[in-house]
């Protein structure tokens, strides 16, 4: 029988949020049109609270909050907002712009829209902690802490490291490679490499004038130490008797092998990620000039077409698939792609291990969104009937007959 | 009475990798310091069996969330010590607190 779609449109304003983000134009439009029949039908607060949510949406708009040592982000405060004045704190400015620059970079070299390429938020929360030694992305929000100011300062003073830490979103918003072994640490290379790019194109320096290190300016300048990493030159970063040795590998052969734990490193996400940087740096060398520009848009558009589980093998035969898709076969792109890879001791094969080749690089692609989609449609109608149900027995409007 | 503070992950991981956990040295602390390490364990304990974020239990790691371990063995504790892991993303206020405390009270910084 037929029902009125419109009286039964009480689908969460959360889940219509998701909705109204889908790559779908079709349904962009249905969740637009119930949200607004909904506004008018009850006029709820919440409701009205998406669609200002909505508005600010798609420009990547920035906001840095002030921690004041705290740990706990809902106790943070406002510090700066994307059109209001500069804040008198450093971090503040530096996170901000840090932000800015990582965005345009983004939206200019690689036409992604923020985070997610629909333009999503851009939060930063600066000063968290007591002398707290790290920075971190959080699934939402960019955080940053002072350092303890004996081996690090201020996690904002690095472009890099920003840029780092929102590229953990894009990954996630793309790839969403897991957080363990090969492809945690393929996640962490990512980070790094667009880390060091957004450096280098800010400062408009060739791949062989940059300096390819990550955190330069996080440590404190007596520590003795150049960077945390250096994709030039993994494994050399540091070695001085406070802080050890730098353990990143440069080759497969000196590939880490450790427990997928806490104290492993998750199987050595930071560790091992210096085998494919390494890779990326030896390939926009050989390519020359603007690293960002061939080499970082091969890199880029790989990670767009891998999963959750690609490994390096996968990922290197990605990038040379990408190379020919994008330069040519047998280009001079291609070739350094896979000399890179051959640099760091990984061959790659002409034919991708992963179902997201060549063959089909946009096809895949869809049957993902069709996937995600899906997923969101049955959550939809699970929070539909939920909500029916609850208005029966809650003794609310009743239920359309059945 | 044993505290010691394991610390692994972060940005800086590669720096923290292998290190043996930082132990405070409880025989220094006064009566009233002693007495405040001990309600801040029992605040942490309870708040993380509230939360349901025992031992970190499902609380999987991201984006350089740096993990916490902290090991109170007070030798007289019949069900063994007691140990409290957490995480950066989601740390109760209870065990920030505790944190806190062990890392003002261990002998030297570290990473
Ligand atoms: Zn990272």
């Amino acid at each position: 029988m037929r029902q009125d779609t419109t009286r039964q449109c009480i689908i969460p304003p959360h889940v219509l949020e998701r909705l109204l983000e889908s790559d779908d134009a079709a349904i962009r439009s249905a969740a637009m049109t119930t949200l607004l029949t909904t506004a008018r039908l009850r006029g709820e607060r919440e409701v009205r609270a998406s669609l200002v949510r909505l508005a600010a949406t798609g420009q990547g708009r920035r906001t840095v909050f002030d921690c004041r040592k705290s740990t706990s982000l809902p106790m943070c405060s406002l510090a700066r907002s994307e059109d209001g004045p500069p804040s008198a704190d450093l971090s503040v400015n530096q996170a901000f712009d840090g932000l800015g620059s990582t965005r345009q970079f983004y939206q200019d070299v690689l036409e992604r829209n923020s985070i997610d390429d629909r333009g999503m938020r851009l939060d930063g929360y600066v000063h968290r902690g007591v002398k707290y030694n790290n920075a971190f992305w959080n699934g939402q929000v960019m955080v940053f802490g002072d350092g303890d100011g004996i081996i690090f300062t201020d996690f904002t003073a690095s472009l890099d490291v920003i840029a780092h830490e929102l590229t953990h979103g894009v990954t996630e918003h793309t790839a969403g490679l897991d957080y363990h072994n090969q492809s945690g640490a393929l996640n962490e290379s990512m980070s790094d490499v667009m880390g060091v790019l957004v450096k280098q194109w800010s400062l408009q320096q060739t791949a062989d004038q940059a300096d390819w290190l990550i955190g330069a300016d996080i440590f404190t300048p007596g520590i003795g130490a150049d960077a945390l990493r250096s994709l030039k030159a993994p494994g050399q970063a540091y070695d001085n008797k406070l802080l050890g040795k730098d353990p990143q590998p440069a080759h497969m052969r000196d590939y880490v092998q450790l427990p997928d734990t806490d104290d492993g490193d998750n199987g050595g996400v930071h560790i091992n990620s210096g085998i494919p940087s390494k890779a990326f740096y030896l390939t926009a060398v050989e390519i020359g000039g603007y690293a960002w520009e061939a080499a970082g848009r091969i890199w880029y558009e790989s990670l767009r077409a891998s999963t959750a589980t690609t490994e390096f093998q996968a990922f290197a035969d990605t990038t040379f698939s990408k190379a020919g898709e994008l330069y040519g076969i047998d280009s001079a792109e291609q070739q350094a792609v896979q000399a890179g890879w051959d640099g760091v001791g990984i061959t790659v094969t002409a034919e991708p291990t992963t179902m997201r080749g060549s063959a089909a690089p946009t096809g895949t692609d869809s049957v993902g969104d069709v996937l995600r989609h899906l997923a969101e449609m049955s959550a939809s109608i699970d929070a539909l009937r939920r909500d029916l149900q609850g208005q029966a027995v809650g003794g609310g409007r009743p239920a359309p007959p059945a | 009475m044993r505290v010691s503070l394991s610390t692994h992950g972060g940005l800086a991981a590669g720096l923290r990798l292998g290190r043996p956990p930082s132990t405070v040295d409880t025989s220094a602390l006064t009566g009233a310091e002693a007495g405040e390490l001990t309600r801040l364990v029992e605040a942490a304990r309870t708040a993380s069996a509230r939360e349901g974020t025992a031992e970190g239990v499902g609380d999987t790691m991201s984006g350089d969330a740096m993990s916490y371990e902290v090991t109170v063995d007070t030798g007289i504790d019949r069900g063994g010590p007691v140990v409290l892991r957490q995480t950066d993303t989601s740390m109760t206020a209870e065990f920030a607190a505790l944190l806190r405390w062990v890392q003002q009270h261990l002998p030297q910084a570290g990473a």
